[in-house]
């Protein structure tokens, strides 16, 4: 199955390093570790109007802020060589990775039904990601 | 707080703008076409509307209450990708996007 990673011509250099999808994975990553340094920001800081303000007061906003940007340039250097509706749809693992990390590291519970949407997101993802994965083999 | 139709019409103008957003994205990095940097601009500002409307929004609403948008929004950006950017749709595309929708509208409402 043909699968246009490169849809412009334009290829990747060599290394993991410029692997377009070794950096959907940093971005979501960083996303994620974004969404919980904000999280952890907001709780440190006042609870007001605003709040998107004054989690600047705290570090834990400065490093949300810093990963959120990496993850920025992690996608859009990921967009350049890979179709957005792929992209967008193996970032969905954004959709796991919260709810894990909230729970590991916030300590938030998952009830029964997010442990079911987890399931089903990892399937969707699964099911994008595997025609991509036999391409890639071939390579 | 019960979700009054401008505040609905808020979340429908945050859930463009991620859209919007993302095809600009698209759009700037995809080709050589002239006007990348406009078009990362603005993709950026989209973005930047989204991201306080959303902190708005999440200062008056539930998350849980907010989040199955996100779902639906999945949806309309593979539409966008695929009439706008002329992207290659596939069954598994479809399924995989369903599959994620529905995934996320469980995790929020739990």
């Amino acid at each position: 199955m043909e699968v246009t990673t490169h849809e412009t011509g334009k290829k990747p250099r060599k290394g993991w390093f410029f692997n377009p999808y070794v950096h959907i994975g940093v971005s979501i990553v960083m996303s994620a570790t974004a969404q919980v340094c904000l999280k952890k920001g907001a709780t440190e800081s006042v609870t007001s109007l605003w709040l998107g303000v004054e989690v600047l007061r705290s570090g834990w906003g400065w490093l949300g802020i810093l990963a959120m940007v990496t993850s920025l340039f992690s996608w859009l250097y990921c967009l350049r060589f890979v179709p957005l509706n792929i992209a967008f749809n193996v970032a969905g693992l954004i959709q796991v990775l919260v709810p894990l990390s909230a729970w590991l590291l916030l300590g938030e519970n998952i009830s029964a039904t997010r442990w079911c949407g987890i399931v089903l997101v990892l399937t969707g993802v699964y099911v994008v990601a595997r025609p991509l994965m036999r391409v890639e083999e071939k390579l | 707080m019960t979700m009054t139709p401008i505040a609905f019409g808020l979340v429908v103008v945050a859930e463009s703008c991620s859209v919007v957003g993302q095809i600009f994205f698209k759009h700037a990095m995809g080709g050589d076409a002239p006007g990348k940097k406009a078009k990362l601009t603005a993709g950026i500002a989209t973005k930047a509307v989204e991201f306080f409307l959303w902190n708005g929004l999440l200062s008056q609403f539930d998350l849980s209450y907010l989040y199955p948008f996100d779902g639906l929004n999945r949806i309309v950006l593979v539409l966008a990708a695929w009439i706008f950017l002329k992207e290659k749709m596939t069954l598994n595309l479809w399924v995989g996007v369903l599959l994620i929708s529905a995934g996320v509208v469980l995790v929020s409402a739990s």
